[in-house]
């Protein structure tokens, strides 16, 4: 009988999906990229639209994302979070970008009338419209800057509709963890709304 | 009720998410309704989340007249082109084009640390350069030109192990007065003529063999011992790197394990003391003599089996399993340690 007598530390015993995907992305097997689309592509726009709310800007911030994963598979480390998580973390950092660089524009332009096109003048009137859509970009930006622990709890309970439970398995940390880091997060958040620093996100600085 | 309190006090962001349990939900308004503390926090928290869903504007800020989305179908596709497309080639030159695209998509995170230690005394430009070097025979032979580098100025009867590490050295001085940039490019074409040959593609034309750095074997294998060397030296800069190369598609490790076997076997030649052999999750073999009773049994996992003969384990280090006679499972380990020319 053939007794292994120890262990290797080269390779993980059952390699989880997301490594098992990660590899195959390295090694450039396409039919990885189109696994991962499909498993995450409705993730990756649902957080691009709720930052930029508009799907042809969520449609390209999908792009971006799928992109980069593609040609830079080693940005992603299975042994540091999930594969999930890692593409909502950066098509919300993308979109917020996006947003950043459209609110440059749109100050460039200001003299401009075609800017104007961009307020909106549906119901429930213009200018609270204005103010709560200034709010939710000032909210995404503290967000995408809050420390990484943070972010990614957020990110598996508000966008990927997980609960504090669930995350925590997902993120390999205690349930009291999750609550805390949750917690957290969202006060410091809604600090932000109170005092809102200075419009340095709407420079992108 | 300080306990709810307390307990309720630490759900409340959860909440506010709409991130609680099932059993959780209860709990909340109960506590909610009778603590004004709680209350207050809770709607400041609610609010907040409110205002990053956004304004419930049915048609977004772009109005009904905004850009519109190009549709959705094209995304993969696009998103696809990011990265050149793996050549298609017969099965044995795919494990080479598949080392060369995992090194391609290796080598970006390299930027600005060239000069990181890798192996021997090589750093990262020169584990390139070594790999052009390295791989310029079999391009020689396939009629690539390789003619861009510094000619050989080595004599035809020089023993092919010197002849190697000169090539190396010649090549990796050369590369030095280049940009690790140009190195890298260089490499990349010289992988991409070879994966571009008909011998890559027409597995009858690679049947015929040819003696490259000391080894008879068909060009299919010599495919296959490029694409070992590739990931090797891929899992080297890796390391150096704190990036953790993953093994090569389950197909090609096994393609390189039989490989691997078969220069084993012909290396302790039939006089050995045989061995049983196994690697983990595939096939047994028996190394050596075939006259004589199995002397002992040897199972390796099929990466590390890999990096024993590519010299990144030593005999007595790598994890293995055994039984039976330890020095005849001895000289196989320390057989297949010494087939590592890397």
């Amino acid at each position: 009988m053939v007794v292994p007598l120890e262990s290797t530390g080269k390779t993980s015993v059952e390699p989880s999906a997301d490594t098992e995907l990660h590899r195959r992305l390295v090694y450039g097997d396409e039919s990885a990229l189109a696994e991962v689309y499909t498993a995450y592509g409705g993730l990756v726009r649902r957080v691009a639209l709720r930052v930029t709310r508009s799907p042809a800007a969520a449609e390209d911030v999908a792009q971006e994302v799928f992109a980069q994963l593609w040609s830079r598979p080693y940005a992603f480390d299975a042994g540091r979070g999930t594969l999930r998580t890692w593409l909502s973390v950066l098509a919300h950092r993308r979109a917020v970008d996006w947003v950043r660089s459209e609110a440059r524009h749109r100050k460039d332009a200001r003299a401009d009338d075609a800017a104007l096109h961009t307020i909106p003048d549906a119901a429930p009137g213009p200018d609270e419209a204005v103010v709560d859509r200034e709010r939710s970009l000032l909210l995404h930006s503290a967000l995408a800057e809050l420390p990484q622990p943070q972010r990614e709890v957020v990110h598996l309970a508000y966008f990927a509709g997980r609960t504090y439970r669930q995350a925590a398995v997902e993120l390999g940390i205690p349930e009291g963890t999750a609550k805390t880091r949750l917690r957290t997060a969202l006060r410091t958040l809604a600090e932000t709304l109170a005092d809102p620093p200075d419009p340095a996100w709407e420079r992108g600085a | 009720m300080t306990k709810d309190h307390d307990e309720v006090r630490d759900l409340l962001a959860a909440w506010a998410f709409g991130a609680l349990e099932p059993a959780d939900e209860k709990k909340v308004p109960l506590h909610l309704a009778e603590c004004e503390d709680c209350a207050a926090e809770a709607e400041r928290l609610r609010e907040t989340v409110r205002l990053m869903d956004g304004p419930h504007d049915p048609h977004g800020p772009h109005g009904p007249h905004g850009p519109q989305a190009r549709p959705a179908a094209d995304t993969l596709p696009l998103a696809l082109r990011a990265r050149r497309a793996t050549p298609r080639v017969a099965a044995h030159a795919a494990p080479y084009a598949a080392a060369v695209a995992g090194l391609k998509a290796l080598l970006p995170e390299a930027a600005g640390r060239w000069s990181t230690p890798v192996v021997h005394d090589w750093d990262v430009h020169a584990t390139l350069a070594h790999l052009l070097a390295a791989d310029e025979p079999l391009a020689d032979r396939l009629g690539i030109d390789t003619q861009v580098r510094p000619p050989l100025d080595i004599d035809a009867d020089t023993p092919w192990e010197d002849a190697w590490n000169r090539r190396t050295a010649e090549v990796i001085a050369h590369e030095y007065g280049r940009t690790p940039e140009e190195t890298v490019a260089d490499w990349a074409a010289q992988a991409d003529a070879l994966l571009a040959t008909p011998e890559a593609h027409d597995p009858e034309l690679a049947a015929h063999a040819v003696t490259l750095m000391g080894m008879r074997l068909p060009v299919a294998e010599h495919f296959l011992v490029r694409a070992f060397e590739t990931w090797v030296h891929s899992d080297d800069i890796g390391r150096a790197l704190g990036l953790s190369v993953p093994p090569p598609p389950e197909a090609h490790l096994w393609q390189l394990v039989r490989l691997a076997v078969r220069i084993l076997g012909l290396s302790l030649g039939p006089t050995a003391p045989p061995v049983l052999f196994a690697v983990t999750g595939g096939d047994e073999w028996v190394l050596g003599s075939e006259d004589e009773p199995v002397r002992a049994e040897l199972t390796l996992n099929p990466v590390d089996f890999c990096l024993l003969v590519g010299g990144r384990y030593a005999p007595d280090e790598v994890p293995r399993g055994t039984n039976g006679d330890e020095g005849a499972v001895r000289n196989v380990l320390e057989r297949a340690a010494s087939l590592a020319w890397l």
